[in-house]
């Protein structure tokens, strides 16, 4: 009984970060993706015997937490309209270059189409080779590399249309 | 590996370190310089995504698995505790049928045990004799009156019969002492009209409130005695 509450303290606090962050791209929601990881955790504990491999866990959280994303939407599927822009959340308020761009490019990823998207957080963020992808995404692996290459040809692009100078001007 | 390529396998994974692309990137500085570019903005896409994760949340995820956790232990207590309770009734109540039901079915079982457990008591050429009257003194408690003795009567008590107050005659027989019982009904013994086994042999006559169980060897004629009972006996209501 001890272990598994050990094992699963650390499993939550070396995990949670990614986790959270995955969650708030694929929903772009703080509080909803706040919820999803709640629930995945829960989730992961009832089922923490099953986990052998503790070097899977990553990606095992990551499919209990996409599975409870999609349920989400089974639940309520008349919340599925288009995020505006507007509501996307300032994480932080504007100060540093740094921080201008980061912005500027978070608005760009969340405008990226799911399917691309996903791909690229979980490679970026997560960490995970190609094939790793392929089997979270349930999808073959040239599908994802080709997404992948797309998503980044997008910001890419994006990028290179944005103008010199950004941001807001008074007077 | 040609520019179209290089490109596509760069965007897909900017840190792709298969021979093939470093060679590419060696042979040719563009490439060189197109994957630096990507690294880069990988760089910044990673930044980007690094949105700050709310603070205490893996205190909360503890905390909340630890209630959760708590709610089902306490759930899993109720119910072993109900176990615990149903097994203790179950064992209660298997001990109660154990302890006062009948180990035989039916009359003739039992009463074969009976005389089995009583043969040594009872000599047949005893000179004990018991009267016709102190005979039905005691039938009065089922009601009942021999008007004659139909053989010589050695001995009449009170027995428990299958826990049952009855009475228990012996008469003298050929050979071997016959044993009459009158037993008060009772619906946990079947009735059974005959029955035996190597030894003896048994019948059975149902009254109203009484049956009369006769119990004796290959000598004895049952039927004899059968008639003669129900001859000789009668009933009060």
């Amino acid at each position: 009984m001890m272990t598994k509450q050990v094992r699963y303290e650390a499993l939550v606090k070396a995990l949670h970060g990614d986790l959270y962050r995955y969650a708030y791209w694929l929903c772009h929601e703080k509080q909803v993706a706040e919820d999803l990881v709640q629930e995945t955790f829960l989730r992961a504990w009832r089922a923490l015997d099953s986990l052998k491999d503790e070097k899977a866990a990553k990606s095992w959280l990551i499919t209990i937490l996409r599975r409870e994303n999609a349920r989400r939407f089974e639940r309520k599927r008349f919340d599925m309209s288009e995020y505006e822009e507007a509501t996307i959340t300032d994480t932080q308020s504007v100060t540093t270059e740094q921080q201008l761009e980061n912005h500027w490019l978070r608005e760009k990823i969340s405008q990226l189409p799911p399917e691309y998207s996903e791909p690229l957080i979980l490679q970026v963020l997560g960490g995970f080779s190609g094939e790793d992808i392929a089997t979270m995404l349930d999808l073959n692996k040239n599908t994802v590399m080709t997404r992948l290459f797309r998503a980044r040809n997008q910001l890419k692009e994006a990028l290179e249309a944005e103008p010199v100078k950004r941001g807001m001007y008074n007077g | 590996m040609d520019d179209l390529q290089f490109r596509r396998a760069i965007y897909a994974d900017p840190n792709n370190q298969s021979d093939e692309t470093i060679a590419a990137q060696q042979n040719d500085a563009s490439k060189k310089q197109f994957a630096q570019d990507i690294c880069q903005l990988d760089e910044k896409i990673l930044q980007a995504l690094q949105v700050p994760v709310p603070e205490g949340l893996s205190e909360k995820l503890i905390l909340r698995q630890t209630l959760a956790n708590h709610q089902v232990h306490k759930r899993k207590t109720r119910v072993h505790l109900a176990l615990a309770a149903s097994v203790a009734i179950v064992g209660g109540l298997m001990l109660n049928f154990m302890q006062f039901s009948s180990a035989y079915s039916n009359l003739g079982d039992y009463a074969l045990a009976h005389v089995y457990h009583e043969q040594g008591v009872f000599a047949n050429n005893t000179d004990n004799q018991v009267t016709l009257a102190s005979l039905n003194k005691k039938m009065s408690t089922f009601d009942g009156n021999f008007s004659k003795t139909v053989g010589k009567l050695i001995s009449a008590d009170y027995c428990r019969f299958d826990g049952m107050k009855s009475l228990h005659l012996v008469y003298q027989g050929v050979t071997n002492p016959v044993t009459v019982f009158i037993v008060p009904k009772n619906e946990q013994l079947t009735f059974s009209s005959t029955f035996n086994d190597k030894k003896l042999f048994g019948r059975s006559m149902e009254f109203n409130h009484s049956n009369i169980i006769v119990v004796a060897d290959r000598n004895e004629s049952l039927g004899e005695w059968q008639k003669n009972i129900s001859e000789t006996v009668s009933w009060s209501i």
